[in-house]
């Protein structure tokens, strides 16, 4: 191979090291995430940069540049105060940025910075030397080695094999951990997700800030390379060409995203030098990116997933066989109950006894009112611990509110809500959760593209691997836990008869079998308190019985339940004692014999 | 246990003798594979109320749909007057002269009164469009008042009235009314039940009801359905109905047809 | 103090582009729930039909203006029948169509950048005397531009108040359920919208182009961001609102381009992050639910 040749591949090579790295970060934020980053490409800038005035030397006298600190740091400290530098910018751009519930809305406000920073810089000669950027940045360990160029070349293709191997081993460990499935769950249902646990603000913000870390290295080594850096360089074009790399290649997966920055930043970008030069180089820019944008609509339309699509995390096949034998079954889920603690009851006794251990929910003067509808107005009761109490009333009465705002759904307008004691009233969601009031919804509020096993893990709490430095630790730290949580899942699934369907996506369930999911998966989530959103609505009639007898067993158990519900019939089957709200108030409580013979009650359901 | 009187009978108000304004016959219908709603007969004549009350879950909202042709029927039929309308589209089906109040999202936010009127009458040529908005007014005064009032601020009670107004701008044969007193407060509530929706007989509409506040809905209906579990296990007229010392317990879930089936493979 | 006042009236110019372009945009993402981050490539476009208008048939300026307004409306339409609501059918969510925006103007940017290459156009627009106006400067084209916007304004005031149409659009706009269901040919709505905001789009791009002297294949999207802040400070969906944050931003650009020119572009950026953090629905009250249905 002759020494130009040699140059041109090592530089492919570089090339595909660097948008790999960056397509890996963008592929944690959007791919696995949901988060929409249109600032992307401005975090790979800020690793460029920092990387630069980190390696440069001390300006020379005389030099136009007067920004430099001058440290000549040795690689790769420079890259590592790249990464630093594009976790702080994403700390920043990322707690303001990702307020707003809309992810379209995210994304605009994104661009925007992306927009107003290039502007800045732009025009701000101070700050990275404006439209001429930066240049002359020594690349590492050039003067040290006496290598050909030819040779240094190939020596930079093993500096950044090396770096993209590292963050290549940090992603896929992010995406395979607990943690990585928590953040798919994120992406798949966030208000679900909160309900079970998980704080999406904060989860969104560390996966910005990782991401941005990850752009910022990539741009820290493309920097070393090409030893000059400006604006032209980070276009708001740029975030786009990225976004249609890891949609192409196949989003949620880093070989997806691999074969992406193959594909698209590789091949793509890259044949065009090979085609006749055109008139113009400007026209040829502008034909490649008009032709990037329909190669995004086409698979937009004809292939959304990518060519790689997310692989089907198939967890039955770890569930050791034992496990999947029926006696197995039973005792795993004697076993399971036993270990829900502190409300479980060893043998199934009376709930009396598991009163010292069940947990207590009062509520008193809770209020909720909607632009002057008042929907709960001054409500106020005691559960019965370890008893299951159904909340029933006529259309309107507030019920579903009332449960929403103990689980912290919505924050109440006035009142407490009592866990234990404790005032959560006001609380987020995934703060109240973690109490162990667990809320199931009243639409079906699975993870669509996780399966059914994954659905139900995400629920369990305590599970190591479930954090980003968890997640680093690797599945060897995690599966342990796994594995426990699969047999217990596996338990459930079978009571509920549902094992076929283990490595299913829950969205392709029939709607009957979604519910069940949620209800497993509320189980999962060791419950201290239940509540239940109309769990029978839209469910037929032998469903219902199936449902009805695993929530007597869970109150034989000892777990404190509340159920709304229409289903009158199924209320009286499952709880022991029920309340009536009506108007947003507490109307009558008692059994549901004793309720048909309320006048109040009887008029009430009469009257609406 | 299902008592049907037949058409009518003797000391009932005067109906028009000519075919019922609504006739559902035989209906099926559901989501998904299993109906929700099955063998459901009901009639409504020409300037009759008719109330269907029941349970949560029996199939009341099921029922609506299908005759607005949100749901398609599954077995059965649908017929206005002479016109069969089983087969046919939501869209198409009200400008078959079918009004509908539904139980929530009933009125334009941001329009005026006035405003949410005139667009119920959008499919009326227009020149008819000022006269027949007056018509309306006249129905209901006090939406004269009210007139340049933004939908979005107005009462509970104000809404609803509002949105019956909107559906009679095209002078149904059938009004539908999805639980009209949903959310009301008892007062406004007994105000739209028996001044607003009673003062509908004499302009010779049909209406066809789901109510919840079965006492006061049936004390203005000529005739009322009950519906649980998906079936119509009562019917007569609405002051026999009210009559019956068992009605509570078929509202509070126990009803002689609801048995539980043994349990089976789940779906 | 004639500094600020002098902006004031910079300021007031900018503005009425500003709000033509906002209103248009607002009044077609509350139809259809559609954030068209393509909106800025339809100013563009018609910025270059007027200029062909001009120099091919050497047509007045105002008239190359209908042109290019005529030519918004077509673009506008091409784009959501074409595009938009075909994937919308094929069940992209709301949250992929903004991919699918950009892509369009992406492509819409690229491929006029080709046609027109990398070079500045302008009308060729003689030099005007300039007229004093409490210590406002301004040339009878400016005056004409805040004239055509005022009576844009005013006449979409009364397509809205008063006429059929124009209710059925709010009315759509509000909830197109129930729309459809008092027999609103909600999809014909739809496709009025798209012309309507096409049209001002088309009107603002040409407007802009006036403004600026000078225009390339980029200053279309370049203006977007100051529209989405003036559409989002008065909430998106709601055109007066829209008219509000023109004025807002218009005024507040040029009068911190007193401090610095850097600053212009930066306080209407800094205003949008500002609203979308505390009140993401815009200043208006909250009413407007961002809706999950796109109807498109």
């Amino acid at each position: 191979m002759s020494a130009a040749l040699q140059s041109y591949v090592a530089t492919l090579l570089i090339y595909l090291g660097v948008n790999s790295i960056a397509c890996w970060g963008l592929n944690l934020q959007f791919g696995v995430s949901g988060v929409m980053n249109f600032a992307f490409i401005l975090f790979q800038a800020m690793g460029a940069y920092i990387t630069a005035v980190l390696t440069l030397p001390k300006a020379t006298a005389g030099s136009a540049e007067t920004y430099i600190l001058g440290w000549h740091l040795p690689w790769p400290l420079p890259l590592v105060g790249a990464g630093v530098a594009g976790a702080v910018l994403a700390l920043a751009v990322g707690s303001f940025a990702l307020r707003p519930r809309r992810r379209d809305f995210q994304a605009t406000v994104m661009l925007v910075v992306s927009i107003i920073a290039s502007t800045l810089v732009v025009s701000e000669q101070g700050w990275f030397n404006g439209n001429q950027g930066l240049f002359g940045i020594p690349q590492p360990f050039a003067g040290s080695l006496s290598l050909l160029p030819a040779g240094y070349d190939w020596f930079f293709v093993a500096l950044t094999a090396g770096v993209a191997l590292l963050v290549l081993f940090a992603t896929d460990r992010f995406t395979s951990s607990p943690w990585g499935r928590r953040l798919r769950a994120m992406r798949e249902n966030a208000d679900a997700a909160e309900s079970l646990g998980t704080n999406v603000r904060a989860e969104s913000l560390k996966v910005y800030v990782a991401g941005g870390a990850i752009a910022a290295i990539s741009g820290g080594v493309l920097v070393e390379f090409i030893t000059s850096w400006d604006p032209s360089g980070w276009g708001t074009g740029e975030t786009f060409i990225f976004f249609v790399a890891i949609i192409v290649g196949g989003l949620g997966n880093n070989f997806g995203a691999f074969l992406g920055a193959f594909l698209v930043l590789g091949v793509f970008l890259e044949l065009p030098t090979y085609l006749p030069q055109l008139s113009n180089s400007n026209v040829e820019e502008s034909l490649q990116s008009a032709a990037i944008g329909v190669l995004i609509l086409a698979f937009l339309w004809w292939r959304p997933q990518g060519i790689i699509p997310e692989r089907r995390r198939k967890l039955s096949r770890l569930v050791p066989a034992a496990a999947r034998e029926p006696a197995a079954v039973e005792s795993a889920a004697s076993v399971r109950e036993e270990k829900r603690e502190p409300t479980t009851a060893v043998t199934r006794e009376p709930a009396q006894a598991a009163t010292a251990r069940s947990a207590e929910l009062s509520v008193r003067d809770l209020h909720r009112e909607f632009g002057g509808v008042h929907a709960v107005d001054g409500l106020s009761f005691e559960l019965v611990p370890g008893q299951a109490t159904g909340l029933i009333g006529p259309n309107g009465a507030g019920k579903s509110t009332a449960l929403k705002l103990i689980a912290g759904a919505m924050p109440p307008s006035g009142g407490h809500v009592l866990v234990d004691g404790v005032d959560v009233a006001g609380w987020p969601a995934h703060k109240v959760s973690r109490l162990g009031v667990i809320r199931t919804f009243q639409h079906t509020s699975e993870f669509g593209r996780l399966t059914v096993l994954e659905n139900l893990l995400t629920a369990a709490p305590g599970q190591p691997g479930d954090s980003i430095g968890g997640a680093l630790l690797g599945r060897r730290h995690a599966r342990p836990r796994q594995l426990e949580l699969l047999e217990q899942a596996w338990a459930l699934l079978a009571d509920f008869q549902l094992t076929a369907h283990a490595d299913t996506y829950a969205g392709q369930l029939s709607g009957g079998q979604r519910r069940l999911v949620e209800i497993m998966r509320a189980l999962m989530a060791r419950p201290r308190i239940l509540l239940l959103d109309e769990p029978m609505a839209g469910v037929n009639p032998t469903l219902r019985l199936t449902i009805e007898e695993h929530l007597r067993r869970l109150r034989d158990s000892g777990l404190t339940m509340l159920m709304v519900e229409h289903e009158l019939g199924s209320v009286e089957r499952v709880c022991d004692c029920v309340i009536v709200m009506a108007q947003g108030k507490l109307l009558a409580t008692g059994t549901m014999a004793e309720l048909r013979r309320n006048e109040e009650v009887v008029s009430a359901y009469l009257a609406g | 246990m299902r008592i049907s009187l037949g058409k009518r009978s003797p000391g009932h108000e005067p109906a028009d003798a000519a075919a019922p304004a609504l006739t559902v016959a035989g209906l099926a219908a559901g989501y998904g594979d299993t109906p929700t709603i099955m063998d459901v007969d009901l009639t409504v004549h020409r300037g009759e109320i008719v109330t269907v009350l029941g349970p949560n879950g029996a199939g009341k909202s099921t029922l609506l749909k299908a005759v607005l042709g949100v749901l398609r029927p599954m077995s059965g039929s649908v017929r206005l007057g002479e016109r069969d309308l089983t087969a046919l589209r939501s869209d198409q089906i009200c400008r078959l002269s079918v009004g509908y109040v539904p139980q929530v999202r009933d009125t334009f936010p941001r329009l005026t009164v006035l405003e949410n009127i005139e667009m119920g009458g959008y499919t009326l040529p227009r020149s008819k469009v000022k006269a027949r908005v007056e018509e309306v007014m006249e129905l209901y005064p006090h939406l004269r008042k009210i007139a340049s009032r933004q939908g979005g601020h107005l009462s509970g009670g104000e809404r609803k009235m509002l949105a019956i107004a909107r559906a009679m701008m095209i002078k149904p044969a059938l009004l539908v009314l999805d639980e009209p007193t949903a959310g009301l407060a008892p007062k406004p509530a007994d105000e739209l039940l028996t001044k607003h929706i009673a003062a509908l007989t004499g302009t010779g509409v049909s209406l066809l009801m789901v109510e919840q506040r079965a006492r006061e809905a049936m004390a203005i209906s000529h005739r009322a359905y009950v519906m649980a579990a998906g079936r119509v296990v009562l019917t007569d007229r609405a002051d026999v109905l009210l009559a019956r010392p068992d009605i509570g317990d078929v509202f509070l879930g126990r009803s002689a047809l609801e048995t539980p089936r043994p349990p089976g493979p789940e779906t | 103090m004639s500094q600020v006042v002098l902006s004031l009236g910079f300021g007031l110019v900018t503005a009425s582009i500003l709000a033509i372009g906002a209103v248009g945009f607002t009044i077609q993402f509350g139809v259809t729930n559609l954030f068209n981050l393509a909106y800025g490539e339809i100013m563009t476009v018609a910025a270059f039909a007027a200029y062909l208008a001009r120099t091919t048939l050497h047509w007045d300026m105002w008239l190359a203006m209908a042109v290019g307004g005529l030519c918004g409306m077509l673009v506008s339409l091409a784009m959501s029948r074409c595009v938009f609501m075909p994937f919308l059918q094929r069940g992209t969510s709301q949250f992929a169509m903004v991919m699918v925006t950009v892509a369009v103007s992406f492509i819409l940017k690229n491929v006029l950048q080709i046609w027109s290459g990398a070079n500045f156009y302008s009308y060729q627009l003689p030099p005007e005397p300039s007229i004093r106006f409490l210590g406002m400067v301004f040339d009878a084209r400016e005056l004409a531009i805040i004239g055509l916007a005022v009576a844009s304004l005013l006449g979409l005031h009364l397509l809205f108040q008063y006429t059929r149409l124009g209710k059925a659009m709010r009315a759509t706009s509000d909830d197109a359920g129930l729309a459809r269901s008092v027999g609103i040919p909600t999809s014909r709505i739809v496709s009025a919208a798209w012309l309507l905001s096409g049209l001002l789009a088309g009107i603002a791009g040409v407007a802009l182009a006036m403004d600026l002297g000078t225009f390339d294949s980029n200053t279309g999207g370049s203006f977007l961001l100051l529209i989405v802040a003036a559409a989002v400070f008065g909430s998106v969906g709601e055109p007066y609102g829209a008219v509000l944050g023109a004025l807002v931003i218009g005024i507040a650009s040029e009068l911190a381009a007193i401090i610095s020119p850097t600053l212009k572009d930066v306080v209407a950026f800094a205003i949008l992050v500002l609203v979308l953090l505390f009140r993401p629905e815009g200043l208006r009250s909250g009413r407007v639910q961002l809706r999950g249905e796109v109807t498109a």
